[in-house]
Order: structure tokens, then C-alpha cells, then sequence
């Protein structure tokens, strides 16, 4: 892992790393089949594109509220397996991909802010993967309400 | 009581009066006769006072004659002397006093009150006395099997009313000048009618009168929700319990063909115009019959071996008997549907065929894919689907090898996952296997169970255990690949969100195991993908279920008609015969057009 110097190179990494989700989404919108996921990739990847430009605001204005609530974790994740990502996905396994990111995502700014000596750094890293959590929330509480559903 | 718990009493049984107070019976038998017998105070002369066994006409007077209209002043217990009359109370037709006594009637004490007026044979009461009374009655329960005895069989749970049982519980609607019920009927059937017509003793009349709106009254008395809709809005449910409709209905409709009432009925109009239903089950059947009854030519297609869809394949035998679903669907032979069984539509017929050949096409194929969790262990042997373990037991009939085909899949510790109906009939089917434990993992706590209230009751009587707020995380196998134990997490409820849910949060470190030899995960259904793969332009929501115009139930392609679990998701048998109704109009209203 490189070192990270200053809190707006950390920031641009954030930064890639939501457009790549951006990518990644509407690559699987073009790949998809069924003209109904499609739109529920693009809707994903319009959500990323807001993840990045709520970042790039922070990078500009330099604010960033250091709330510690803390974020409802399901862990819905955490027990479904891997799903095959393929043209044909049904709208639940499309969740699980989603979810399963952010929470990648979650870990990935955690371990980095375990790394990290400097408190303003970390915290920044933290409340990174705090937006991250509340992001992966929002697909759990989706698949809690809709998939999961006993008849 | 009431005008119509009279007539009850006359046709129906000997009724034995007694006094409130001290509980002697007033009944006595003389010549062969059956009177019933009071002291009465009369002009402040006491007399002995006898009533005809109808509790209508002063019968016989030991020293004054008494006029037809004349009243007598008080009615007294002749063994203990208390006067019988209730002050608060008046007679609804004179206005004068009533006498209150106690009757019995079909095992149970019901207060019972005797106009003063010689011949006042309306032995009713004023609106709100009537209703201050109807709240006495207890809602009437359903005789049922022997809780220790069914885990053994597979044979229908409750027995459902006797007549006398009936009686009373239709006595208790209010008959209100606008029901609530009606509103809360997907189907809307005439409730405070059919109820009416009860009790005029006409059984018969009353099961004909739901008819107009239900064609399967059977099975909807066994399995509609109704504590969630018609008697969710029985006005008599805010202060007790409502009236039980839904078992009413199933008594007009077990007497109607217990005692083959039944009457085919001569379609006068014959149209030109062919209709293919795909799917058997209840939506489907309920178009077949409002199109066949509009004089249309029908034909249903059915993917199974069997008719009745879920209603084979799914409810098991002991809350559904199996001969009940072919009863219905008999009656729609008789009135001319043709079926088509072993046909999987969009595998050997597409629709775009089937649209050749028929003018309006309605797909009721509910949603058969079933749901897995995507856990880890999930394929290992013993882990059922719900919808493959019912269908082995229910349309295979598994619960009878060797005399079927199927073998039994049979577990001695079983684990059910979920908490709806799907899950109850799981489990209480494995408890009929012999299962030594069968346990209902449900991640939620006991409010959010979906299940009917009815069914969790059943289940817990039959000795199957909750392991509510608990998940599963992971099935363990054993050498031979099949499953030996779920590991399970427990759960709380998180605070509110949004949407004001609680929503269940695993708790940390808190995992643990149960041990098991079969598991049936019974998390719910998804579309079954077959007929979208012949038939891509058929618009679906981002869930894979059908897109449809709400108000006719059409789908993208013009005179195909979608309804049911296959456009809402999971649902109930009455909302697929709802849907169901919605397109039967608007397809008929559309191909008339053509005309």
C-alpha cells in the first residue's frame, strides 16, 4: 500500500475509487439483458456518481463533518456468498454485488485509518468509511425489505 | 335475544331455559308435552304461568285467563322466587318489560329474554340492546382435531362448524346498513347477506349468494387471511372479537356440497371467442370461470400433472384437503372449461402461439422460483426448498410411500427458515413425519411473523419450536455432504428507520448451532423465468414480476392479461382471484368492443 502524503491525495484516491465504481456499473448496464436491470445499473451507477461529487465538494471546500454516529451495520454482506456476475442477473444478485463493495470499500478505509499515526488523517479515513457503511445500508435495507420476504 | 336465534331454536333443537340465578331448569315435560314453566305476578295476584316450548304465547294459566295483548307485571323464578325482569332492557316491537333468562344451545349458556305481552312474538330487542347483547356471545371456535393426535395424520385440522355452531355465530352480526366487511374483501362477496340468508336456515341460498363473487368459497373459508381483511373491519371487532366470516363461509360452502346442492348453472350466451388461462391456481381458475360463465370458450393450461396449482402443490392436505380443490374444479368442467394438463407454456407454446389461436390470453403462472438466502452450505443434500418439499409431500403425496412413487424426505431433527405461511405448513408437515423436533428459524421477533396468527397457534399446539430473532449464517455438512447442523446468529432489532421498521441487527459473537438432518428454507419466491425466455417484449419491473395496467390488468402485449403472485410477488390466494376478477372484466369489456 503507498503512503499517503496529504489528506487531498487521500481524497483523490476516494475520488477514483467511486468513479471506478462508476465504470464498473455501467459496464454491467451495457452487458445486461434484460432491459429492467439495465436501468437499475444505470440508477446504481448514478449513486456512485453522487458518492463522487459529495467528495469532490469536500476536496474543494475542505469541510467534512466528522459525525460519529454510528451507522446500522445488517451484515446482510457479511453471510451471502459471492455472487457470478453475468449479463443475466437477476435485481437481488445485482443488491449483493452492490453491498458486498461498499463493504470492501468500508474495510478497505478502515484498515487504512488503522494505519495511519496522524488523528487528522485518520479520522478523515473514518469518516470515509463511515460514508461507505451508510452507502452499503442503503442496499441492505433494500434487500431486507424486498428479497427477503417470507409468504 | 334475537328474532332470528328464534326461528334457530325452533327448527333446530330442544331448548332448555334456565334461571339466571339460582340455575334450576323452568323446562318440564307434561303429556308428552314440552312447556316451559314460570310463576308471573298478574293484577297483584300471583299465577302459575307455562309457555309454549317456542317461548312466544302464555300458554296455559292456572287461575287467569289472559288475553292475547295483556301483560303481566313481573316474571318470577318459581324455585327461587327472584323476579326475572330486566329493567334495562325493553321489548324492540312493544316497548314493554322483558324477562331475562338463560338458554342452552349447542354447549353454550346464552342469555335469552321473554316479552311480558301475552303474543308479542317479536322476542327482539332495540338496536343497541341487541348489540349490547350480540357482544355476550362469544365468537364460536371450530371443533378441531386432537392436537397430540394429528401430528400423526395428515387429515384436515379443524372439522369446521356443526349447524347449531354456525347459527349462533352468524346471530352475532350486527348486519350493519354499511358493512366494513365487504370493503375488506378483495372480491368484495356480499358478507352481511350471505350471513342474513344463514339465518333464515338457508344454508343453501347463502352459499349460492357467494358464489356470485367467490368461486372457490371452500378454499377461500380454509385459507383467505381474513383476520387482515373482511374481519379486520367487522365493526363488532372493536369491542370483541369480530364475527368469524371466514368460517362461516367455509360451512355454507362444506353444507352446499356435503349435501350436493350444487346446480350447474345453463350459460345462455354463447360467444364466439376462445380464452387461454396459463396456470391453474386460484387466479386462473377464477378467470376461467367469470369468462366461461360470459358464454366464452376457455382453456386452461397447466404445467403440472395435477390442477389447482399452489393450491395442490403448496397448502397441504390437513388446511386444504386435496378433494376440495377438484370438488371446484369439477364445477368448472361441468360449466365447460376445458383443461390442458403437462403443458408448460413458453416451453412448448409460446404465447405469441397461444395468441394465434385464442383472442385473450391471461398468464396466472404465480411465482414458483423459489428464494434461497445464498449461504454458505446451501447445496448440500437435505436442504429442501419449501417449494420442492411441499410438492413432494403435497402433489407427489410422499406422506403415502410406497404407495406413491415419491419417497418421503424425512428428517428426525428438522430446521424450517422463515416465518410465513409457507414456513408454518413446512414444518407442521414435517411434524407428521414423525420428526422428533422441528424448529422455525425466523430472523424477526413474533410481531413481524407473517404468518397468519391462526397457523403460528396451530404450529405451537403441535409442539413445533420458535427460534425467533435468530439467522442462519451457514449450514454444516457432514462427511457425506449432507447437512448436520445451521449455524444461527442472533438477532435484535435495530431503531427505527424511515420507514419506521425495526430492523433485525445480528449480534456480535453471539453465534451458535442447532443441529439437524433436513432443512427447508422457506424465504419466499421469485417470477419463474420460463416464460420470459419465449417471450422477451413482455414488460417486467426491475424484480422480474409482470408490468400491468392496475386498472384492467393488461400487460405491453394488447389482450394478454397477467394477474397474481407473477405480478405482485408472493401473495395470497384470494389477491390472485382478486386480480384475477380485474382482468376477467376488462377482457370481456375489451373483446365485446371488438364485436
Amino acid at each position: 500500500m503507498n503512503e499517503f502524503k496529504s489528506v487531498d491525495e487521500i481524497l483523490d484516491f476516494a475520488i477514483e475509487a467511486e468513479q471506478d465504481a462508476v465504470e464498473f456499473y455501467t459496464k454491467l448496464a451495457d452487458t445486461a439483458t434484460n432491459p429492467q436491470m439495465k436501468a437499475v445499473f444505470e440508477e446504481f451507477a448514478q449513486e456512485e456518481m453522487a458518492h463522487k461529487a459529495r467528495l469532490l465538494r469536500i476536496k474543494e471546500t475542505g469541510l467534512l463533518e466528522s459525525s460519529r454516529e454510528v451507522v446500522m451495520d445488517m451484515k446482510v454482506a457479511d453471510y451471502i456468498a459471492h455472487v457470478h456476475i453475468s449479463p443475466d442477473m437477476t435485481y437481488a444478485d445485482a443488491l449483493v454485488v452492490a453491498m458486498k463493495k461498499e463493504k470492501a470499500a468500508f474495510k478497505l478505509y478502515i484498515s487504512l485509518s488503522e494505519r495511519t499515526p496522524d488523528p487528522s488523517i485518520k479520522s478523515l479515513f473514518l469518516s470515509l468509511a463511515q460514508e461507505e457503511s451508510k452507502h452499503k445500508l442503503r442496499f441492505e435495507l433494500e434487500y431486507d425489505e424486498y428479497v427477503l420476504r417470507e409468504n | 335475544m334475537v328474532d332470528q336465534d328464534v326461528k334457530y331454536l325452533k327448527f333446530k333443537t330442544y331448548l332448555n331455559t334456565y334461571c339466571p340465578y339460582c340455575h334450576q331448569s323452568f323446562n318440564i315435560e307434561r303429556k308428552n308435552d314440552k312447556q316451559v314453566f314460570f310463576k308471573a305476578k298478574f293484577k297483584d295476584q300471583e299465577i302459575d304461568l307455562s309457555l309454549s316450548p317456542y317461548l312466544d304465547v302464555f300458554e296455559s294459566k292456572t287461575s287467569i285467563e289472559l288475553a292475547e295483548g295483556e301483560k303481566v307485571d313481573d316474571l318470577i323464578c318459581p324455585y327461587c322466587n327472584k323476579s326475572l325482569v330486566n329493567k334495562e332492557i325493553k321489548c324492540a316491537e312493544c316497548g314493554s318489560d322483558v324477562g331475562q333468562i338463560i338458554i342452552s344451545a349447542a354447549s353454550k349458556l346464552i342469555p335469552f329474554f321473554i316479552c311480558l305481552k301475552n303474543g308479542c312474538e317479536w322476542h327482539g330487542l332495540t338496536k343497541a340492546d341487541e348489540r349490547k347483547i350480540k357482544l355476550k356471545i362469544p365468537r364460536q371456535e371450530m371443533p378441531e382435531q386432537d392436537q397430540t393426535l394429528r401430528v400423526h395424520n395428515h387429515q384436515e385440522v379443524p372439522y369446521g362448524y356443526t349447524t347449531e355452531l354456525a347459527s349462533l355465530e352468524a346471530g352475532r352480526c350486527l348486519q350493519c346498513k354499511s358493512p366494513k366487511c365487504v370493503e375488506g374483501c378483495p372480491v368484495n362477496v356480499d358478507i352481511p347477506e350471505f350471513i342474513k340468508l344463514m339465518r333464515e336456515d338457508n344454508f343453501d341460498g347463502a352459499a349460492k349468494k357467494i358464489k356470485e363473487r367467490n368461486v372457490l368459497p371452500a378454499i377461500c373459508g380454509r385459507v383467505c387471511p381474513q383476520e387482515s381483511q373482511c374481519e379486520a373491519k367487522c365493526v363488532l371487532g372493536y369491542k370483541d372479537k369480530p364475527v368469524a366470516i371466514g368460517r362461516l363461509e367455509r360451512f355454507v360452502a362444506d353444507f352446499e356440497r356435503k349435501m350436493e346442492l350444487v346446480k350447474v348453472p345453463v350459460i345462455k350466451t354463447r360467444r364466439n371467442k376462445r380464452i387461454a388461462v396459463i396456470g391453474s391456481g386460484p387466479g386462473g381458475l377464477t378467470v376461467a370461470a367469470d369468462m366461461a360463465m360470459l358464454g366464452y370458450s376457455v382453456t386452461v393450461f397447466e404445467a403440472l400433472h395435477e390442477l389447482g396449482g399452489v393450491l395442490t402443490y403448496g397448502i397441504p392436505e390437513f388446511r386444504l384437503p386435496k378433494s376440495i380443490v377438484q370438488f371446484e374444479i369439477n364445477y368448472l368442467k361441468e360449466i365447460g372449461v376445458r383443461f390442458e394438463l403437462n403443458h408448460v407454456i413458453g416451453n412448448i407454446i409460446t404465447i405469441q402461439e397461444l395468441l394465434e389461436h385464442f383472442d385473450a390470453v391471461y398468464i396466472g403462472v404465480g411465482a414458483g422460483l423459489p428464494a434461497f438466502m445464498g449461504i454458505e452450505g446451501e447445496n448440500l443434500g437435505y436442504v429442501f426448498s419449501s417449494n420442492e418439499y411441499l410438492t413432494r409431500m403435497n402433489l407427489m403425496k410422499a406422506y403415502r410411500f410406497p404407495e406413491y412413487d415419491t419417497p418421503m424426505p424425512r428428517g428426525n431433527k428438522v430446521v424450517v427458515i422463515g416465518g410465513g405461511n409457507v414456513a408454518m405448513d413446512s414444518a407442521r408437515t414435517a411434524i407428521r413425519t414423525g420428526s422428533s423436533e422441528v424448529t422455525i428459524i425466523y430472523r424477526r421477533s413474533r410481531q413481524e411473523l407473517p404468518a397468519r396468527m391462526e397457523e403460528v397457534h396451530h404450529a405451537e399446539e403441535e409442539g413445533i419450536k420458535f427460534r425467533l430473532l435468530t439467522n442462519p449464517m451457514r449450514y454444516i455438512g457432514t462427511d457425506y455432504n449432507t447437512v448436520k447442523g445451521v449455524e444461527c446468529i442472533r438477532m435484535e432489532l435495530g431503531e427505527p428507520d424511515e420507514s419506521g421498521r425495526r430492523r433485525p441487527i445480528p449480534i456480535e459473537g453471539s453465534e451458535f448451532i442447532i443441529e439437524c438432518d433436513l432443512a427447508v428454507v422457506a424465504i419466499g419466491t421469485g417470477p419463474n423465468p420460463v416464460i420470459f425466455q419465449s417471450t422477451p417484449e413482455l414488460k417486467r419491473n426491475k424484480w422480474g414480476y409482470i408490468e400491468v395496467n392496475p386498472e384492467t390488468n393488461e400487460t405491453s402485449i394488447p389482450f394478454v392479461y397477467a394477474g397474481g403472485d407473477i405480478v405482485t410477488g408472493s401473495a395470497t390466494v384470494i389477491l390472485a382471484m382478486g386480480a384475477g376478477r380485474i382482468a376477467a372484466n376488462a377482457m370481456h369489456k375489451k373483446l365485446s368492443k371488438l364485436n
